[in-house]
């Protein structure tokens, strides 16, 4: 029996394409943006088998949303957060592939309210107070949906 | 040979160019901080498309609620047209049998000029004709000076005459009715007869000799020989005659629209036979200045 192949660097950097532009469109909607972001940073940016593009992408994703959003005096704060956590989900994905779609939402859901909290924590330090807005909610509310299409482009391996 | 992590390998300049990405980040995030002007013109280039789209959508929207507005307003509109409309024609049903009888005022008035008579107006109050012991009843009795006999007629020809008189008001004998009679005279042939009533708007005259030529279509009028009527008033024209024995018998389709009238003119009781012309208008050369 054949290991199922996983999703070509190619397909997945034209995905990140086609996630970093609808960032940048859906600018004026907060709450789809969120969710594309999440999409991006949790499920496109962090299958990646390397590192370096897992981050650099992750980093684009963040600093399209900033200069998207248009509200920080100071940006960057989202990039940094987007690489510790895709480092950090693609290393979990690697060493603890999901048995199964729940327990890959609840995964997901986990990481989402991390990344959530983080990014705050860093836009913080690099731009001061800032409102928080409904965005964290969509990506969290809509976990289901990206959730089980990332799964599909993530093939996960069986543990063995 | 295992290829050492941090040297000049592929394995190496990945992780030397990771540790540059964070650092630079977080150099950037902490010790970044400077005049923002540049990067908001960068950023407004940058996010052009975005703005044009939503500007686009947001004039959409603002459009179709437009539209929307505009469209409650005409249905608004509408709503308070017929409401409109409604009130007025309740209004017009409601003053339509005044504007009648004001009309037939004003041509009893007319009328009232062209007879040189004194006559008297009266309103029919109650007109139950075709009923069994129906009749017409008018406003005016005793109190107004009326009698028996004295003849009714309106702008389109005669009605018949008083049969009783209380104080108040008084019941007409139409010309219809099966005792009526009345003296009447055809209008090209001059010949005299008694008018019979034989039914709704209809009548016959009698006694009329059998040599005498009638058309069809002729006119019939009072001849003042009863006393009730003076000569010369419209009572209606003849429909057909047949010869009876010596005699014509003609039927006469009423003038009057009996079943119809509200207002009627009282004639003095006994006039003359011949009424006197109407004085005729001054000229206008007669006029003093």
């Amino acid at each position: 029996m054949s290991q199922p192949t996983p999703m070509p660097p190619l397909w997945r950097c034209t995905l990140a394409v086609v996630c970093l532009a609808a960032i940048l469109i859906l600018s004026p909607w907060p709450g789809p943006q969120a969710v594309f972001h999440a999409f991006l940073v949790l499920a496109v940016a962090s299958g990646f088998e390397s590192p370096l593009p897992a981050m650099l992408w992750a980093a684009a994703g963040g600093w399209a949303l900033e200069a998207s959003l248009r509200s920080y005096p100071h940006m960057g704060g989202t990039a940094l957060a987007n690489m510790a956590i895709c480092l950090l989900v693609q290393s979990l994905m690697k060493h603890r592939p999901p048995d199964h779609k729940s327990s890959y939402w609840g995964q997901l859901a986990a990481f989402c309210l991390g990344h959530t909290l983080l990014t705050h924590l860093m836009v913080r330090i690099a731009a001061g107070p800032h409102a928080w807005g409904c965005g964290w909610l969509w990506s969290l509310l809509t976990v289901p949906l990206w959730g089980t299409l990332s799964l599909r482009l993530r093939l996960p391996q069986r543990r063995r | 040979m295992r290829p050492r992590p941090w040297g000049w390998n592929p394995t190496g300049r990945r992780r030397y160019a990771i540790l540059a990405i964070w650092l630079g980040h977080i150099g950037w995030v902490i010790l970044g901080h400077g005049h923002p002007g540049r990067w908001e013109s960068v950023l407004g280039t940058l996010s052009w498309p975005a703005r044009k789209l939503s500007a686009l959508f947001q004039q959409g929207r603002a459009s179709r609620s437009g539209q929307v507005n505009n469209l409650k307003q005409a249905q608004y509109e509408l709503t308070l047209t017929r409401q409109r409309l409604e009130s007025l024609q309740m209004q017009n049903a409601q003053q339509a049998p005044r504007l009648q009888e004001a009309d037939e005022a004003i041509r009893l008035l007319g009328l009232k000029k062209h007879v040189p008579l004194e006559m008297k107006a009266a309103r029919v109050i109650v007109n139950v004709r075709t009923a069994p012991f129906g009749g017409m009843v008018i406003d005016q009795g005793q109190d107004a000076g009326l009698v028996k006999d004295q003849g009714v007629f309106c702008p389109e020809g005669v009605v018949g005459r008083i049969w009783e008189v209380s104080t108040h008001q008084a019941s007409l004998l139409p010309l219809d009715a099966y005792n009526a009679s009345t003296a009447v005279m055809l209008a090209q042939s001059r010949a005299t007869g008694v008018l019979q009533g034989v039914g709704p708007g209809r009548a016959e005259i009698r006694y009329v000799g059998g040599q005498e030529l009638v058309q069809v279509g002729e006119p019939v009028y009072t001849s003042g020989l009863d006393r009730v009527f003076p000569r010369g008033l419209l009572v209606g024209y003849v429909v057909s005659s047949h010869q009876e024995g010596p005699e014509l018998r003609i039927d006469v389709a009423l003038a009057a629209p009996l079943s119809r009238i509200h207002q009627v003119l009282i004639l003095p009781p006994q006039p003359r036979i011949e009424l006197p012309h109407p004085a005729a208008p001054p000229s206008p050369g007669k006029v003093k200045p």
